[in-house]
């Protein structure tokens, strides 16, 4: 079986390459997690990574900023590739935010010092410049009112829109979602997605893993299609949606009942 | 059988000073083996395989000793073998402290352990080295939810001072002895010495109780 190839040309060509992603590799034991991934994801774009659990995609993300090392290939961010020494890789880490699927808010902190916390501890800011800026990131998801709220006390859906405020706090270049809305009561899935559209309007440069195959369709730029740990079709979304080249990318959306 | 608890009255100097040196040891034992059991349970956890292996034999050697060989071991042996002469209070401090490090240590670790690993991942996310998400992310969550096992070992160790009486130091245990030797008012220095240390103890333990509420974190 080959990857298949781009068939539809990059609607945001102009952009300038961010991430690539060649031929990577990843093994758990003799799980091959990752089978030769290639995959460019350009400044501005939002990229959706869509495919069976299991597939792949959640390992490609946690490999972008070293969560994962990888055991082939090669990932490059910003021109260089990804370094394996602590040192540089957290450097690099500072320029991609993170939103994982279970949240990961630090319980004992409030929503306040929660987004406060990545400017205080790791860019040492003091504590009024980084509180002004854990303000302005509520402010930008929504809920300057939680700001003394922990996490405990807040929603699912409020408790994302905080973990998004604190990796948009460390101003990253790229915004990486493993499955943003997987863990959420379906009423507070709407929220969350909006304030990602709202940062893909932006002009953020987004890689997201989603099930939300709506969100994929409306707001993502390129979609990429994974099955047994490689991509089997990459392209726009309307091609991907509405004309899939791909027997496997057509199998799966039907079982997702996708109607077109 | 008459009672006379006088006996109590006419000590109650010595024996208030006897409890602060009780209170002193207790205090100073958990001042030192709280930080000395996370640096302990952090090596156990983190460090290089020579030095884990080293953390690991200090936990089982003092948690599997009883703890008044190992005060006698340190009034007796020590200077003969080393040559250190430590007054009686640093040597029964040094025997607290070497048996309570061992066991904070394991339970620092459990605490650690405790928290998922998601935690530590979006620690790093941001940029963290492990040693800034161990301080600012593990760390505070684990020794919240630690809080209980440690006011138990707080409390334990409250009593267990009174084994260091064996090498004369002038705490609580020691000179209630003292005077029951001195005046033969056996079953009023034993319950007075039980009422001491009961009266102590009880209110530290629903301090610690307090306290756990107080800082507990929901998830």
């Amino acid at each position: 079986m080959s990857a298949a190839p781009a068939t539809a040309p990059r609607a945001m060509g102009s952009g300038a390459k961010i991430i690539r992603y060649c031929g990577v590799v990843k093994r758990y034991g003799t799980f091959q997690a990752l089978n030769g991934v290639d995959l460019d994801v350009h400044a501005g774009e939002v990229v959706c990574l869509i495919g069976p659990s299991g597939s792949g995609k959640s390992t490609l993300l946690r490999c972008t900023n070293g969560l994962e090392t990888i055991d082939g290939g090669d990932i490059e961010f910003e021109g260089a590739t990804l370094p394996r020494d602590e040192r540089p890789l957290r450097a690099m880490r500072r320029r991609m935010g993170m939103v994982f699927q279970s949240f990961e808010l630090f319980p004992h902190l409030t929503a306040l010092q929660n987004v406060a916390e990545g400017p205080r501890t790791v860019l040492r800011a003091d504590s009024t410049e980084a509180n002004r800026r854990a303000s302005a990131m509520l402010a930008k998801v929504g809920l300057s009112d939680k700001a003394p709220s922990y996490p405990a006390a807040l929603s699912g859906g409020q408790q994302q829109r905080v973990a998004i405020a604190r990796a948009l706090a460390m101003e990253p270049d790229v915004m990486l979602f493993d499955e943003p809305t997987s863990a959420l009561d379906p009423e507070t899935i709407g929220e969350v997605l909006s304030v990602m559209k709202a940062l893909a309007d932006e002009g953020m440069t987004m890689v997201v893993v989603t099930h939300e195959m709506t969100f994929a369709r409306r707001v993502g730029d390129w979609v990429a299609v994974f099955d047994a740990g490689r991509i089997v079709e990459q392209g726009p979304p309307a091609q991907i949606f509405d004309a899939p080249t791909t027997e496997r990318t057509r199998d799966f959306l039907s079982h997702l009942g996708w109607a077109g | 059988m008459t009672f006379d608890w006088s006996v109590v009255g006419q000590h109650r100097e010595a024996l208030a000073a006897a409890t602060g040196m009780t209170v002193l040891l207790t205090v100073t034992t958990m001042a030192i083996a709280v930080p000395c059991g996370i640096v302990v349970a952090v090596l156990r956890l983190y460090a290089w395989a020579p030095v884990r292996t080293l953390a690991t034999a200090y936990v089982e050697l003092f948690r599997n000793l009883p703890l008044i060989l190992v005060v006698y071991w340190a009034f007796y042996v020590l200077p003969i073998s080393t040559g250190i002469g430590l007054s009686p209070f640093a040597t029964g401090l040094a025997a607290l402290a070497l048996n309570v490090t061992a066991y904070n240590a394991e339970t620092f670790r459990a605490g650690i352990n405790s928290i998922r690993r998601g935690q530590v991942e979006a620690a790093m996310a941001l940029g963290m080295s492990r040693v800034q998400a161990l301080r600012r992310v593990v760390l505070p969550q684990a020794v919240r939810r630690i809080l209980p096992v440690l006011a138990s070992t707080w409390v334990s160790l409250f009593k267990d001072t009174s084994l260091v009486s064996v090498i004369a130091v002038s705490e609580l245990a020691y000179v209630a002895m003292q005077i029951r030797a001195q005046s033969f008012r056996v079953l009023e220095m034993l319950t007075a010495m039980a009422a001491i240390y009961w009266l102590l103890g009880y209110p530290q333990a629903k301090l610690v109780d307090w306290i756990q509420r107080r800082y507990a974190v929901t998830e």
